[in-house]
């Protein structure tokens, strides 16, 4: 088997997204990753030529099935910025309240995903029995499932009243039992720790030299998360990232599950705090000039460059995702794993491919 | 492994997580985007749900009296309904049901009289 | 003669149907220890007949005569246990029929085929060392690889090799391709080599080869029932008791690798069997 090419996707069956990777490999070793891109690309980013900056919010949410409430939050927080809007406290809060709701479905459809891609078919079942409860919190708060759909420039378009708050807290409740009971099979299993400790390992240099964002550098050691920097209502909230040291698949792991509690208690202190008013404030006039947004996705940093001049359309819309960000480490740490390793180390990323080529 | 062990034996005696969809759906949420429904009695075919669309799924044409509405382009996103000057829009809680035909809705809008609207498949 | 030809077709038809109706248990058992529903008992058969009515479609020759040589060895093996055979032969039989398989696997370029047909010659060498080490002590307690002599022994095989069963559970879960040796094709394609084996396989030629599934866990399981073959109940039990734990230990434990397989899982198993025939000889 010398020098095998392995056509890793972008149709691969244990791949949630269609990612594609040339892999070669010698005796079940793999020499080298080649990722290829474009399998999925829209041209979302050039729709801004024929789509005015209000029904981009819409667009941008597309990017991105998974995190697409943090696209959106994204756009709308550089836009404000532009047109010099201030969003309502409460409609901060709230703005908190999806966002971690977001970040907690995802890491747990990560985590499901994560089992899967090492035979774990049970736990997967298990956690998306978890997360099923957190989509419901979507629909019944903003209406959709996963495309939440409620942010717009100055403001939110749903609000929360205190019924839906109160069910949320006592569904927040069952889903905290849900994840604990799932967490020593994730954090202890004999079998799990196998797969995951000392695969695809990424020093804290060799990550900030590839430009790792989010929970892939976390697990290295560097306390980075774009929520440090205040934006929505975070500046009001109390938290730390979760940081871990050892940069493996297992580190990552560990990252994600905290932070699915740091989540919880995220979502638990904002509707404490929630304070009275309006949702949002109306918006006159035409962004002009350019800027740089940033939030922080449940796979890391996003980074929105806007620019606008005045006119219906912008003029540029440029979208890095965290995924594109991650994507150079695989490069680095799929040589000379075991190929039954290569879906572990490439879901310990967590791949979001459609974010990447938008 | 034994972490695992309570737990899908646990599973293996209480009911499971699942539902039987078509037979037996889920109670729908209150604030569910589903369908979007025009009132033609309400609409005054001012185009601003077309101006506004996302997914430019509407064309309101002022000329013929018609309000069309492609449900396969529609995003189901609020927009409209949040837009629309009169309340003539709306959304259901309920979704729109698999079809087997692409169909697209037209409604014949007179704006004075307020007559009923017409359905057509196309 | 008349005879011998109707007991073996009688038992092929049992040993299809009851293998296809355990397929369809282990499915719906799945399931529920997963909180799902499941689909309905005769799905394996539903879904045999449906690749049987598929259109026949091979890379080359080998890919299409594999399937039929490794379905007759399951079935000549599985018969020859019926008629209270030699164990030894079985299990050469038996043995023919896995080779059929990884050449079949191997007759195609893909390099998922490939791949896996390789991690398959290891499963087939760990499973069946231990099966001839359970022949060994069949030997061993009987003076005989007859089987027809074993249901005269005083008690039960298990109280004597109690340690040789540990290394057979090992063996079965390989067999059953159950997680944590779902190595060279498991029953999703959620791998990274995603049938295994089976990827290349299309159509009739794959049901062919479920079929052969279904026999061979039929033939393991029966093997399974001559730890307990002094009495008929012991003879049912033993073997669904088995099959359930293999379930189970498929929803509790993540897929592991083959250098994992060979070296705890056989070495475990080996050095268990060595010294349970040791202990049975001194």
């Amino acid at each position: 088997m010398a020098g095998t090419v392995i056509p890793f996707g972008p149709q691969h069956p244990v791949l949630p997204e269609p990612l594609h990777l040339n892999l070669k490999i010698e005796d079940e070793i793999v020499i080298s990753a080649t990722p290829a891109f474009g399998y999925v690309h829209r041209g979302l980013e050039k729709l801004a030529d024929i789509r005015d900056f209000r029904q981009m919010i819409q667009v941008v949410e597309r990017v991105c099935g998974i995190c697409s409430m943090i696209h959106a939050l994204t756009y709308c927080q550089g836009l404000e910025s532009l047109m010099g809007v201030e969003p309502p406290p409460r409609a901060r809060f709230l703005r908190v309240i999806w966002s971690e709701l977001h970040r907690l479905h995802s890491h747990l459809l990560w985590l499901g995903l994560f089992a899967d891609a090492m035979g774990f078919e049970s736990l997967f079942m298990q956690l998306w029995k978890v997360r099923e409860r957190i989509m419901d919190m979507n629909e019944a708060t903003a209406g959709n499932r996963v495309i939440l759909s409620v942010n717009v420039i100055g403001g939110v378009r749903r609000d929360l009243d205190p019924g839906q708050t109160g069910w949320i807290l006592s569904e927040l409740a069952e889903v905290e039992k849900g994840i604990k009971a799932m967490g020593r099979t994730i954090l202890h299993d004999y079998t799990v720790q196998k797969r995951t400790r000392g695969k695809g390992v990424l020093s804290r240099e060799q990550a900030l030299e590839l430009g790792c964002v989010g929970p892939m550098l976390r697990s290295c050691g560097v306390a980075q998360d774009m929520r440090l920097l205040g934006y929505a209502a975070y500046g009001e909230l109390d938290f730390a990232p979760v940081v871990e040291r050892d940069g493996d698949c297992y580190a990552r792991c560990r990252v994600r599950f905290a932070e699915l509690g740091q989540s919880i208690d995220l979502i638990r202190q904002s509707i404490g705090k929630l304070p009275a008013g309006d949702i949002s404030v109306p918006v006159k006039g035409r962004p002009e000039g350019e800027i740089v947004a940033r939030a922080e996705q449940p796979r890391g940093e996003c980074l929105y460059y806007i620019k606008a001049n005045g006119g219906k359309f912008l003029d540029r819309l440029r979208i890095r995702t965290p995924t594109f960000a991650n994507i150079p480490a695989l490069t680095v740490m799929l040589p000379g794993i075991e190929l039954a390793d290569v879906p572990v180390v490439l879901l310990s990323i967590d791949p979001c491919v459609s974010c990447t080529e938008r | 492994m034994v972490f695992m062990i309570p737990v899908v034996l646990k599973n293996l005696f209480s009911r499971c997580a699942t539902r039987p969809y078509p037979q037996s759906p889920r109670k729908l949420f209150a604030g569910s985007r589903g369908q979007l429904v025009n009132d033609a009695g309400k609409c005054i075919l001012c185009g601003t749900c077309a101006r506004t669309c996302p997914s430019q799924c509407l064309t309101v044409s002022r000329k013929e009296g018609l309000w069309q509405y492609e449900p396969f382009a529609c995003v189901f996103c609020g927009v409209c309904v949040e837009a629309c000057p009169t309340g003539s829009l709306s959304q259901l809680s309920q979704w729109r049901p698999a079809v087997r035909e692409r169909e697209s809705v037209v409604l014949k809008v007179e704006v004075k009289s307020g007559e009923e609207g017409k359905r057509h498949r196309a | 003669m008349m005879k011998t030809t109707a007991l073996a077709l009688a038992v092929l038809c049992a040993a299809v149907l009851l293998g296809g109706l355990l397929s369809g248990i282990d499915r719906r058992l799945t399931a529920r220890l997963q909180s799902r529903q499941g689909p309905p008992l005769i799905q394996p058969f539903l879904d045999v007949i449906k690749l049987m009515a598929k259109e026949r479609m091979v890379t080359n020759p080998w890919q299409a005569f594999s399937p039929v040589a490794s379905l007759a060895a399951a079935a000549v093996a599985l018969v020859l246990f019926a008629l209270q055979g030699d164990l030894l032969v079985i299990l050469f039989v038996h043995m023919v029929g896995g080779v059929f398989l990884v050449l079949g696997a191997m007759a195609s370029p893909s390099p998922y085929s490939q791949t896996a047909s390789q991690r398959e010659l290891w499963q087939m060498l760990s499973c069946e060392t231990l099966l001839f080490l359970i022949a060994g002590a069949l030997y061993l307690t009987t003076g005989s690889f007859r089987l027809s002599e074993l249901s005269a022994l005083p008690e039960p095989l298990l109280y004597r090799l109690p340690l040789l069963f540990a290394a057979f559970f090992f063996a079965l879960t390989v067999k059953m391709r159950k997680s944590p040796f779902d190595l060279a094709g498991c029953h999703h394609a959620h791998q990274e080599l995603v049938r295994g084996v089976f990827t290349e396989y299309v159509g009739p030629y794959l049901g062919l080869l479920e079929i052969a599934h279904w026999l061979e866990v039929m033939l393991y399981l029966a093997i399974c029932s001559l730890f307990w073959a002094t009495d008929a109940k012991g003879m049912i039990l033993l073997p669904l008791a088995v099959f359930f734990a293999v379930i189970v230990l498929d929803n509790v434990a993540a897929r592991l690798t083959w250098r994992w397989m060979l070296g705890w899982g056989w070495g475990a198993s080996f050095i268990l069997s060595a010294f349970n025939l040791f202990w049975l000889k001194g």
